[in-house]
């Protein structure tokens, strides 16, 4: 039955979600303002309280399912900015899950692992990656080289997921994936990337140089299996994109309100000011995109896998955290760009999700090559 | 608990629906555009299916079934759908908010097997009209009220054997059924629009029109005029959503077919990122008329996020008329081509409030 209600169950985790992201938002000027400071992986405020990730997961009773809970979840943590439980999981760690052999598994299951695909020359375009390993016959060890960009978790991680060219020793080529760990020889962690926004998002380059890795660390996902991660992360993207977004129109509604505007969705645009106007249709663009990451989601949990809702929701929840953050604060003003308020780094914050895990761009592609029967050979 | 889960029967009903549109419907809309007006035989053969009439039926009242059916039919055609939606309107209000008496004495009239049409008159022919600023009066008189005032673009107001008029009453909007046989009831002549040529749309006007207490929807309980426009905004975010699948659906394939500077047209970026954009747009559209019907099915305040779908939906629905015209270049312009009516339904129903209902 169609039904757009939140469960008891729903309610009562992203209450102690959002009471967490309120505790969240104390922090989020600081790390805002310390970009080389990693946040601890669980704050003090946070010990006695539970993962709100980790209750959305469970599955519990009655909630709207894990999936939906957890997008939902998602939103309410960037909300607030600042997670106060680190999140134990890379991309990386999907890739582990879904290919690596069982002894594989068992080796790096409590690893934070990166996933590790961008490089200076390929971003969009992963087909282009350069990062090479070679087998050296006499060791049995690969021998990697490249450089990766714009890598999360660089810093936090215990390993990055490297996906990488490869020419094997009967010449044959391809590509794959590999684990390094921290740690191994030619191995390098660059600094922290200076960032218009999400400033407290762990974020460096990553250099390989003669960098040895065993062949037990070929967990040897290849290109298709490692970007299908995506389909799971791009509407949480979305998810995230709108906590942003929400954070920016509840703090418009309230200054509105305490300067006597108040926002009726009884009359039509004429019965009201043209702020009000501009106000419904950033509030309207808001929900239209957190539909279509509830629609992905729940497509999710009826085990239909999304490609097209993914992108959907992705290329949704992008767009409305640009315009939105950008939205509020012609709404409120000068006094809106002060870093006495939150919208300032509301507006550099939301400007990421619609670049990161697949520009908007890239999400029109997939939805257009898929709606249009065409390949990626057709629609470039 | 979030769900986007059709029922069995909601499936049925869509895939019933959705072949009628497709096989009797489409063909018949340029047709209804030039003669501006309806056929009969269309209009009954949207009542064969029974959605219209199982509103009134006791227990069967369902918006989110309307707002999936109204997507369907406005496939077809913006002005058929509208045809369903406005006695779909009446007959919700009705089985909602009337007395017991109003349902016992008006929802069997709509038993029979030939269209009927019933309307809710919300709109007034004045610039800058606004919902919220209803100029249509009842004032209070001893035996019941006094009705006066006028009412434009009233769906196939000829044909309407009753009106639900919503007007200022006390200082707020309040709702009344009336027969278009009342004296002081003039239905004007239908005068043609920009889009919804087929819709037969007219001025009603009411002249001092002596109505009894019995006819204010609910009688003494009153009603909520709020939910009637609630109701309005969803219908026309259903069948906004709908106009936009058919120009989407029919531009793909001009798109892959048209050959310009040796390639398809839909293999340039800029074209196939419009188009998916159309998609991003249709499934949003879609969703957020779905929650506004589904709250509003559960007994809820549907105000907002009624107002919110019909805002979307009227800015992307005109967004994409606009670029299906567009893509198809001159063909876009010529009356050959759906594309140009499509453009025109979607310009007047983005500006509609009221006349329809889920």
């Amino acid at each position: 039955m169609i039904d757009f209600q939140l469960t008891a169950a729903d309610e009562k985790v992203l209450s102690s979600a959002h009471e967490q992201a309120i505790i969240g938002r104390r922090y989020a000027r600081y790390y805002d303002k310390h970009e080389d400071e990693l946040e601890p992986a669980e704050f003090p405020e946070a010990k006695d309280l539970p993962n709100p990730i980790t209750l959305a997961e469970e599955g519990l009773s009655g909630s709207s399912g894990t999936r939906i809970l957890h997008s939902l979840v998602m939103l309410e943590i960037y909300w607030g900015g600042i997670a106060l439980h680190r999140s134990k999981w890379g991309l990386g760690n999907t890739v582990l899950k879904t290919v690596a052999t069982p002894e594989q598994f068992e080796k790096w299951k409590n690893h934070t692992i990166a996933i590790a695909i961008t490089e200076p020359g390929a971003g969009s375009d992963p087909a282009n990656i350069r990062t090479t390993a070679t087998f050296d016959r006499e060791t049995g060890e690969w021998i990697l080289n490249g450089e990766k960009i714009f890598i999360s978790q660089a810093q936090s991680g215990d390993a990055a997921m490297v996906l990488s060219r490869f020419i094997a020793p009967d010449g044959s080529r391809g590509m794959t994936t590999f684990i390094v760990e921290k740690g191994t020889p030619g191995f390098t962690v660059g600094p922290q990337l200076r960032k218009l926004g999400i400033r407290s998002h762990d974020t460096c380059n990553l250099l390989f140089e003669n960098c040895r890795i065993p062949e037990f660390n070929h967990i040897k996902g290849d290109f298709k299996s490692t970007m299908s991660v995506f389909n799971d992360s791009r509407p949480m993207v979305g998810a995230m994109a709108l906590g942003v977004a929400r954070a920016a129109l509840d703090f418009t509604r309230e200054k509105l309100a305490e300067r006597g505007i108040k926002v009726s969705y009884r009359g039509g645009m004429r019965s009201r000011s043209a702020v009000v106007d501009r106000f419904i249709r950033l509030e309207a663009i808001y929900e239209a995109a957190l539909l279509t990451v509830l629609r992905s989601k729940w497509l999710e949990q009826q085990a239909v896998p999304p490609k097209v809702e993914a992108s959907i929701a992705k290329a949704a929840g992008g767009k409305a955290a640009r315009k939105i953050t950008q939205g509020c604060i012609d709404l409120l003003g000068p006094e809106a760009l002060s870093e006495d308020h939150p919208l300032d780094r509301c507006f550099r914050d939301g400007r990421i999700f619609d670049i990161y895990e697949g520009t908007g761009e890239i999400q029109r592609l997939i939805i257009a090559r898929s709606i249009l029967g065409y390949t990626g050979r057709d629609l470039r | 608990m979030i769900s986007f889960q059709l029922t069995e029967e909601q499936k049925l009903a869509q895939s019933m629906v959705q072949e009628l549109a497709i096989s009797q419907l489409r063909p018949a809309a340029r047709g209804a555009d030039d003669r501006e007006a309806i056929p009969s035989s269309i209009l009954d053969e949207i009542w064969a299916t029974g959605i219209i009439q199982s509103q009134g039926e006791s227990g069967s009242y369902s918006p989110t079934l309307n707002a999936l059916l109204l997507e369907e039919l406005a496939v077809a055609d913006a002005a058929f759908a509208i045809a369903a939606a406005a006695p779909i309107g009446f007959l919700g209000a009705v089985a909602t908010q009337g007395s017991p008496a109003q349902k016992k004495n008006l929802l069997p009239l709509f038993a029979g097997d030939k269209y009927r049409c019933a309307g809710v008159a919300i709109m007034e022919p004045d610039f800058a009209f606004d919902v919220s600023s209803i100029r249509t009066s009842a004032i209070k008189t001893r035996d019941g009220y006094r009705l006066s005032g006028l009412k434009g673009l009233v769906p196939l107001a000829g044909s309407c054997s009753h009106f639900i008029v919503v007007a200022q009453c006390d200082g707020a909007a309040d709702a009344f059924i009336v027969d278009r046989n009342t004296r002081g009831v003039t239905v004007g002549e239908k005068k043609p629009n920009i889009g919804l040529r087929a819709l037969e749309m007219a001025t009603v006007s009411f002249k001092d029109v002596e109505l009894s207490s019995s006819a204010r929807l609910g009688e003494n309980a009153g009603c909520d005029a709020q939910r009637i426009v609630d109701s309005a905004r969803t219908a026309l975010s259903a069948i906004m959503t709908g106009t936009s699948r058919a120009v989407m659906e029919f531009v793909m394939p001009y798109t892959k077919e048209r050959v310009v500077h040796g390639d398809a047209l839909a293999k340039k970026q800029t074209i196939a990122f419009r188009l998916a954009d159309m998609r991003i747009e249709t499934d949003a559209m879609r969703w957020m008329t779905w929650k506004a019907a589904s709250i509003i099915e559960q007994g809820g305040n549907a105000t907002r996020q009624a107002h919110l779908a019909y805002t979307y939906c009227g800015e992307n629905a005109m967004w994409i008329a606009d670029e299906g015209v567009q893509m198809l270049g001159g063909h876009g312009y010529l009356r050959d081509n759906p594309v140009e009516m499509w453009y025109r339904d979607t310009r007047t129903v983005s500006v509609l409030e009221g006349a329809v209902g889920v």
